[in-house]
């Protein structure tokens, strides 16, 4: 094994240079405002405060964690079944996999741009439901269109992580469960629902943190008015010039993203324990 | 759309900003072999969409150079990647944020020994307030910002009576497009209410604020930046807030579309070619501003882009009768008209606005 430890030099290089670098400097930039042409940078906790001070911050974090939550629930909701599915069919696994990856050979931008097209007023959507005498009805710029671009390019994740693990599932588990006396129902709820348990975790959080931090999908989908707090971070950096804003804002949503991570965790190792 | 796609490709560089180093660009390769560039490169920073089909490479041919170009979307954008330490032989801002360039010394003169084509530009768009001798810009395009209707579902009575007022009448509630920037609401706001622009009195301030606040409420525009040219195109709503060059597009392919400028005044800006301090080309960036100004270069980039011409005999051709824009009235801006303003850079009220813009949208 020490042979090969040599070839993650490259990797731990590259995560340097491009992950810990830049997060030192999120936080220099953090914890700073621009001050004197003496003092180039100073130490302060202003930019926290101004984000814990106004309503309007909270408003926007609480909104896209909100946003973050639905389009994780509806993506386990449609994605465990689907899943299921593709795990249990042995011969077309492949091609279903296939299918659940193909539109993410798109780059995600044009695909959302897509949806643009479908949903708005005079849209492909709304001329069809013309044909069939249906008022055109206003999709675009509503929540709806938000949480269907999220669930629509987040969706694979879920998926894939599920059937990874439904697929690896020893199948003797559900013969024993079978033969001890339990019907589908309860084999599902205690043997497959548990063991796929991981599956589900990983799957929610390479949803939830894509969601919660999303800024472009917002931007076309939910209109210049559906501010979420990737919004605001792209504004304070582009716009605004103001980095160090900018930096206590990814710094916090870094924080949150942590915590929710540690949590989900947690309830892996307490399921894992019961088990 | 192209522009938008670089800007959020780009964005999503600049908030890792170590990544910001890096950046689209586009290569052409010259060919020709006429002195004068000798093989240079000349490094232009532009907006996205800005330039004619053929301008850069009949350029590369005839100074036997290599034009790159970046694309920006925004002068905010293109002022953080400078200031992060890029080099460019070229910009193409527009006049506040060329001030503003002007202000914290990041501009160098032009040479008028090589621009000796300056007597074709346009007397509309020389020796504008910010640079009054043309000492470090010289326009590439210029314009006003207006409002774009579809015209069998506005009344125009409606637009005549109440200018920007329109934009909040509960009439056209969930018609309206509104341009996501900070910059152009809070001018229509400020004009709205007979204000100047470039106020800087806080109470004014407060009160184009408000004004924002409430159309939000009572008119639901939705604010959008530049999807609105394809939306306006295709009549999703009735009314929307546009720049002149962008609007003088729309109306050339869709009859069914006008271009209003309102009484209460409106915002006259430009985009102008300067040369930053540290060029490395500044001798090649001059010949480049001299071929803009020419005819064919310039009608090279009026027709593709849609923006009115700097080059006065350009405009004038392509708006009279055989021109591209005749009977256009997004082409040629409202000139002369007291209360029109070329904005201002100030930077306390630009910050102020900024924190206040987003109030408005997440409110």
């Amino acid at each position: 094994m020490k042979r090969f430890r040599g070839m993650a030099y490259p990797y731990v290089l590259f995560i340097c240079i491009l992950v810990v670098v830049p997060m030192l400097l999120i936080i220099a930039y953090a914890f700073t405002v621009e001050g004197t042409a003496f003092f180039q940078h100073q130490f302060t906790l202003g930019n926290f405060a101004r984000f814990f001070s106004d309503a309007v911050f909270l408003q926007v974090l609480i909104r896209s964690l909100r946003v973050a939550l639905f389009t994780t629930v509806i993506c386990l909701l449609l994605g465990y079944p689907a899943a299921y599915c593709i795990a249990k069919s042995e011969k077309r696994q492949g091609i279903l996999i296939l299918i659940i990856t193909l539109p993410t050979w798109i780059n995600m931008l044009v695909r959302t741009y897509a949806w643009v097209g479908i949903l708005q007023d005079n849209g492909l959507l709304n001329t069809v439901l013309g044909w069939f005498g249906i008022a055109p009805l206003h999709l675009m710029y509503t929540d709806f269109a938000v949480v269907l671009g999220m669930v629509y390019n987040f969706i694979p994740f879920m998926i894939l992580e599920i059937s990874s693990v439904l697929a690896k599932m020893d199948p003797s588990f559900l013969e024993a469960a079978e033969d001890l006396g339990a019907d589908k129902k309860q084999s599902f709820l205690h043997v497959t629902l548990p063991l796929s348990l991981p599956g589900i975790i990983s799957g929610i959080t390479l949803v939830f943190l894509p969601s919660v931090s999303a800024f472009f999908i917002p931007k076309l989908l939910g209109g210049g008015s559906y501010v979420l707090i990737g919004n605001i971070i792209e504004t304070e950096f582009l716009t605004a010039g103001n980095w160090s804003f900018g930096s206590a804002l990814s710094l916090i949503m870094a924080a949150i993203i942590m915590l929710s991570i540690y949590l989900t965790r947690r309830i892996d190792k307490n399921r894992g324990d019961v088990s | 759309m192209k522009r938008l796609i670089s800007a959020i490709l780009l964005g999503a560089f600049t908030v890792i900003p170590l990544a910001g180093c890096g950046g689209p660009g586009t290569e052409f390769d010259g060919t020709n072999t006429t002195s004068s560039g000798d093989g240079k490169t000349l490094k232009i920073y532009n907006w996205g969409e800005y330039t004619g089909d053929n301008l850069l490479s009949n350029f590369e041919d005839e100074y036997d150079c290599t034009v790159i170009m970046e694309t920006f979307d925004s002068n905010e954008m293109m002022y953080t990647k400078l200031e992060a330490g890029d080099q460019y032989d070229l910009l193409i801002p527009s006049d506040y944020m060329i001030q503003r360039l002007m202000k914290e010394d990041m501009l160098q003169p032009l040479d008028y020994g090589i621009i000796g084509n300056i007597d074709l530009l346009a007397e509309e768009c020389s020796g504008l307030d910010y640079d009054p001798e043309n000492e470090y810009s010289i326009p590439y395009f210029w314009g006003s910002v207006g409002i774009v209707y579809v015209k069998d579902k506005v009344d125009q009575a409606d637009l005549e009576t109440q200018g920007w007022e329109i934009l909040r009448d509960p009439k056209y509630k969930d018609r309206i497009y509104m341009y996501d920037s900070e910059r152009d609401s809070f001018m229509i706001a400020l004009k709205s209410l007979g204000y100047s622009m470039n106020t800087d009195n806080e109470d004014e301030i407060q009160e184009a604020y408000d004004w924002l606040v409430e159309q939000r409420n009572t008119a639901s525009p939705i604010y959008v930046t530049d999807e609105i040219i394809d939306n306006m195109l295709n009549e999703n709503k009735d009314l929307g807030v546009m720049y002149s060059g962008d609007a003088a597009y729309v109306l050339a392919e869709n009859d069914n579309l006008g271009y209003y400028e309102p009484q209460q005044g409106t915002n006259l800006w430009s985009d102008a070619m300067v040369i930053p301090k540290n060029a490395a080309n500044p001798a090649l960036a001059n010949e480049f501003i001299n071929y803009v100004l020419t005819y064919e270069a310039s009608q090279d980039n009026t027709e593709t882009v849609g923006y009115t011409s700097s080059n006065a005999e350009v405009f004038r051709d392509e708006a009279s009768e055989g021109g591209m824009f005749y009977q256009n009235e997004a082409y040629i801006p409202r000139s002369d008209y007291e209360k029109d303003e070329v904005f201002h850079d100030n930077e306390t009220i630009r910050k102020i606005l900024s924190d206040l813009w987003i109030k408005v949208k997440a409110g």
